[in-house]
């Protein structure tokens, strides 16, 4: 045999009892057994034993929900490891920072890699969402579905603003005073919410407190537990978006009562809806076992290896102990919620609260509002080039603003030119 | 199959009672359990620093002068023997504002305020805030930041 030897290993640990015991069916050979493998593992047997040819390719999903999924996951690994040094204490946060930094091995790396995590998973959860919405993927019956994927994009957001103030430094001390205030905008609700966020009137040991809960526990598992929902959907809704799949949604409707009594049904027969493998055509399919797994497991080492790569050059920022006298001038928000401290900036009701507002009210109905049921499948379909062009412009219309907030606003939120110095400013109490 | 669809849509009077009861016992149990987990996340004592302060002797502050109270964000503002005290949080996000020549201006997203605390341009909607003055028996300032008042209510020694 010329297999290498971690192989001949795994293939003779496989056919020992106590190796078929744990994995049932070995390195599978044939495709009845490449079938087996991924229907009796519990971590393989969430995804499909065939998949669809189309669903593969990398030029049509551009892999963006998988990369916002294994960052997730990365997250959580690096998140569960800052938890054992992390105390959520104002006076000793900072420290802990500190500690990370110079006394903890490896312990920079760890933090860098859940900060740059952190923030290409917002980017590309974003991403995600404009692939989805150019190919017309959230269109029945992946209505729901897309639904669950705005509140996963909030969860987003929310588990990255929490987790920015437990290093308590100056940074996180004005983004969350400014982000804190901005909800205590929100009408009838916003002074209460705010003080229930904060649990008082200050951003202090309470509001920390909270935070962290929200961060480590409370947002996690709600997220976690959305993500699973939207996994299964994905595969329930007849796995990802195609051009040439049928609409299964009119399949089976028979009310149960006027079904004919002189048969006998499979439960199959009587579900409603799209089962997994309406409008799949054998010939399309290929075996999960390698092609999906495969791919997988290599997109999710390159996450890794750019995650890790960006840690280990780029060190997560760490300013000033939080000073509640002097804010750091600009005050800035992280860079995804600058396009909205930039709308703050002309006024923080219109800004921060109706134009955020409506951009998730629209988002959410945004499937059952759009019920042209072409150009599913298919990138910038011209079918779709109204509902393209609207969201390009708010797309575009985000970028620009968040553009100018991150890079054209300098000292007192005053217009600067990135190229030139910034004019100093001279303070005076 | 026979179906019997009449008897399926009458209910029974008990069959009325009990699902009204029902449905109201489970409604019950929802609010009361969801009121009371809100009011559990809605603290009753607060750690944070009392509004009321000293501000120390009158005299501490010159004739004219506009002091800035790092640890209790306030401006002192003396003239003659007039005393009053002005919030430095910004009505806008809450940042610090600053102290300029002939008014205040936040850092944060350019609000501009004149000497009396109204808005002159920028986000911020409305002024901001001016705080009681009042003299303690020690012959002491004594600032409530609990208690606004209009900007033209002085404090006269």
């Amino acid at each position: 045999m010329n297999a290498p030897l971690p192989k001949r290993i795994w293939l003779w640990f496989t056919k020992t009892r106590v190796g078929r015991s744990i994995f049932r069916v070995g390195l599978p050979e044939s495709n009845l057994e490449r079938s087996q493998a991924m229907v009796s593992s519990f971590l393989l047997h969430v995804q499909p034993a065939k998949v669809n040819r189309h669903a593969l390719r990398a030029s049509y999903s551009l892999g963006l929900g998988l990369i916002s999924l294994y960052l997730f996951f990365i997250l959580i690994g690096t998140g569960v490891l800052l938890m054992f040094y992390y105390v959520p204490s104002t006076a000793q946060a900072y420290d802990v920072m500190k500690d990370l930094q110079f006394v903890v091995s490896a312990g920079m790396v760890v933090r860098n890699m859940h900060r740059w995590a952190a923030h290409l998973m917002v980017l590309f959860v974003m991403l995600h969402m404009c692939r989805v919405f150019y190919t017309g993927a959230y269109k029945a019956p992946r209505e729901f579905n897309w639904v669950l994927g705005v509140g996963l994009f909030l969860l987003t957001l929310g588990l990255s603003f929490t987790g920015y103030l437990l290093p308590w430094d100056q940074l996180a001390f004005w983004a969350i005073t400014v982000g804190t205030n901005i909800a205590g905008y929100a009408p009838f609700v916003g002074p209460k919410l705010k003080f229930l966020l904060l649990g008082g009137n200050i951003v202090g040991q309470d509001a920390l407190t909270r935070f962290y809960a929200l961060h480590v526990i409370v947002l996690p598992m709600i997220a976690g537990l959305m993500v699973s929902i939207h996994l299964w959907r994905v595969r329930k809704d007849g796995g990802l978006s195609r051009p040439d799949e049928q609409l299964g949604d009119e399949i089976a409707t028979i009310p149960l009562n006027q079904l004919p009594t002189n048969k006998s049904y499979g439960l199959m027969e009587l579900a409603r809806g799209t089962t997994p493998q309406v409008g799949h055509n054998p010939e399309d399919e290929v075996f999960s076992w390698p092609h999906l797994i495969f791919r997988e497991i290599l997109l999710f080492l390159l996450v890794t290896a750019v995650v890790l790569f960006l840690a280990v050059f780029w060190n997560a920022p760490l300013e000033e102990f939080a000073n509640p006298i002097h804010p750091p001038n600009p005050a800035k928000a992280p860079w995804y919620f600058l396009g909205l401290q930039e709308l703050v900036s002309y006024s923080a009701f219109w800004g921060g609260v109706v134009v955020p507002g409506l951009l998730v009210t629209v988002l959410v109905m945004l499937p059952y509002i759009d019920r042209n049921r072409v150009g599913v499948g298919r990138w910038f379909a011209r079918e779709r080039v109204v509902a393209n062009t609207i969201f390009s412009v708010c797309v575009v219309v985000a970028i620009v603003l968040t553009i100018i907030g991150t890079s054209f606003r300098g000292p007192n939120w005053g217009w600067v030119e990135p190229w030139q110095n910034p004019p100093t400013i001279t303070e005076g109490h | 199959m026979n179906h019997s669809h009449l008897d399926h849509d009458a209910v029974s009077r008990r069959g009325f009672f009990q699902l009204t009861l029902g449905w109201l016992a489970g409604a019950f149990a929802a609010a009361a359990t969801g009121a009371a987990g809100v009011r559990f996340l809605v603290p009753n004592v607060l750690f944070e620093p009392g509004q009321r302060f000293k501000a120390g002797k009158p005299d501490d502050y010159p004739d004219g002068s506009i002091t800035f109270l790092e640890d209790e964000r306030v401006f002192l503002v003396r003239h003659g023997n007039t005393f009053r005290c002005l919030s430095s949080v910004c009505t806008h996000l809450g940042c610090t504002v600053n102290r300029t020549s002939n008014g205040y201006h936040c850092p944060c997203h350019g609000s501009v305020f004149n000497n009396q605390g109204n808005v002159v341009s920028g986000p911020a909607p409305r002024a901001l805030n001016w705080f009681m003055v009042t003299l303690s028996k020690d012959n002491r300032l004594l600032v409530d930041k609990g208690q606004d008042v209009s900007e033209e209510k002085y404090l006269v020694i």
